[in-house]
């Protein structure tokens, strides 16, 4: 898996002023518009990462995990399915996730339970696609319930 | 003498009215059956105004939603500056919709997509909605490569477009590197304009200008592409499904204006046709009655 590096580093082009804007939105909601915050920490195919304002600009799969918005207000963390968050030279971040929740929105018990019947389906299945798509909940209910017990800690 | 000659005057001008008086029973008859159905057709396309009004509040809130999502997705093309590469194989996608009676909507759509592969024969061509289908099956149907139907009742889910996206992109027989989406872009509640969404491949993401700033997993790009492709894709449908429900209530409100004109002439001319029958019963009457 190659890395591509950025071949020249960008001038600050927030200038100076150290906010980082994000956009953020979702197929049936636009989260964040042009909002003004210090960092957000995400969780990329590519490992854990957290962004400021002038970061170099990068493209980032998101996996299924928590989306933490860090702004002078505090902080706010989301739960995302997946999508892709793209740091640009202008010190914008866009970020496109096909679901996102606040962490306080989301049953812990209806995540044990899907879980549990993911694991059911995994097992029992006998279609390699069953299989495959059974794998794919379990790692999403896996990363809930990572998300929601450091939201505990 | 003159008297003897006037009442042969008047029983002809008698046997006349009696004649017009049964011409004009028919012709108050026939208007009468045209009066009820065009109030009747009014009635319909008033109360499908009324519909196509909320659905058009409702499809025009999604819309500013999907579009926002879909340039936050593009923002990347657009701030690298991704150009098209001269002899791209390219893969037309008419975003259309099943229901019709919205005006110039899906004629508009056809007459882009008809130019288009005018220019460019071979084409492959992928139709979402039954209206475009049947116009363009008409002019080229050899290129008509998937067509989608079920759509237009209902304002487009993610889920929709993400499908529609994979069975085109699965698809290794369909051979494309731009793809091109034509839909109906919404400009304001009386008027939509036909545009088009353009998809580049990942070569010619890598090629742009301002690409080389960026760090990224190499793998990561063709995903990028897919996900991208699927919010262009969605972000089509949901702002044609709008302009197509602003369309539909111009046109039901103009229908419903129209009849409602019609209504009215006819109305009159009933009445006149009415009094007219009337007065020549009086006259009748009347010339009966000085006779005797």
């Amino acid at each position: 898996m190659r890395r591509a590096y950025a071949s020249e580093a960008a001038a600050a082009p927030s200038g100076g002023s150290g906010k980082l804007i994000v956009n953020f939105a979702l197929p049936h909601q636009t989260v964040l518009k042009k909002h003004e915050v210090n960092q957000v920490d995400m969780s990329a195919v590519s490992g854990d990462l957290g962004v400021l304002a002038d970061h170099v600009p990068t493209i980032e799969q998101l996996k299924p995990g928590v989306l933490d918005i860090i702004s002078d207000a505090g902080s706010t963390k989301y739960f995302v399915s997946g999508g892709f968050a793209i740091m640009n030279p202008n010190s914008v971040l866009n970020i496109n996730a096909v679901e996102a929740f606040k962490l306080e929105d989301i049953d812990s018990q209806a995540v044990s339970a899907g879980l549990a019947e993911s694991q059911r389906l995994h097992s029992a299945a006998k279609d390699e696609k069953v299989r495959e798509a059974a794998a794919v909940e379990i790692e999403l209910y896996e990363a809930l319930q990572a998300a929601l017990a450091g939201k505990s800690k | 003498m003159l008297a003897r000659s006037a009442i042969t005057a008047r029983s002809a001008t008698l046997v006349f009215s009696v004649a017009g008086q049964t011409r004009n029973m028919a012709t108050l008859k026939e208007i009468q059956t045209r009066l009820k159905s065009v109030t009747n057709i009014s009635k319909i396309t008033a109360s499908m105004k009324m519909i196509a009004s909320t659905k058009t509040t409702r499809a025009q809130r999604a819309m500013n939603v999907a579009r926002a999502y879909g340039q936050v997705s593009n923002d990347l093309i657009k701030q690298a500056e991704v150009e098209k590469a001269a002899g791209a194989k390219e893969l037309l996608i008419t975003v259309s919709s099943d229901k019709g009676l919205c005006g110039g909507i899906h004629s508009s759509l056809s007459r882009y997509s008809r130019k288009h592969l005018a220019e460019n024969n071979e084409v492959p061509v992928v139709i979402l909605g039954d209206k475009a289908k049947v116009q363009l099956q008409r002019a080229y149907p050899e290129n008509i490569r998937y067509s989608f139907n079920q759509l237009g009742s209902t304002i487009p889910t993610y889920d929709e477009s993400s499908i529609i996206a994979s069975t085109i992109l699965n698809d290794k027989s369909i051979e494309f590197d731009n793809a091109k989406l034509v839909y109906n872009r919404f400009v304001s509640a009386i008027s939509f304009e036909t545009d088009a969404i353009e998809c580049y491949p990942v070569s010619q993401i890598v090629e742009a200008p301002n690409f080389k700033a960026y760090e990224y997993q190499e793998d990561v790009l063709e995903n990028l592409n897919e996900f991208l492709f699927a919010n262009s894709l969605h972000w089509a449908l949901v702002e044609g499904h709008a302009a197509e429900m602003a369309a539909k209530r111009t046109a039901m409100e103009n229908a419903t204006k129209n009849a409602g004109d019609m209504i009215n002439r006819l109305t009159l001319q009933y009445n006149r046709g009415r009094q007219a029958v009337i007065t020549n019963e009086l006259i009748d009457i009347i010339t009966g009655a000085s006779a005797l």
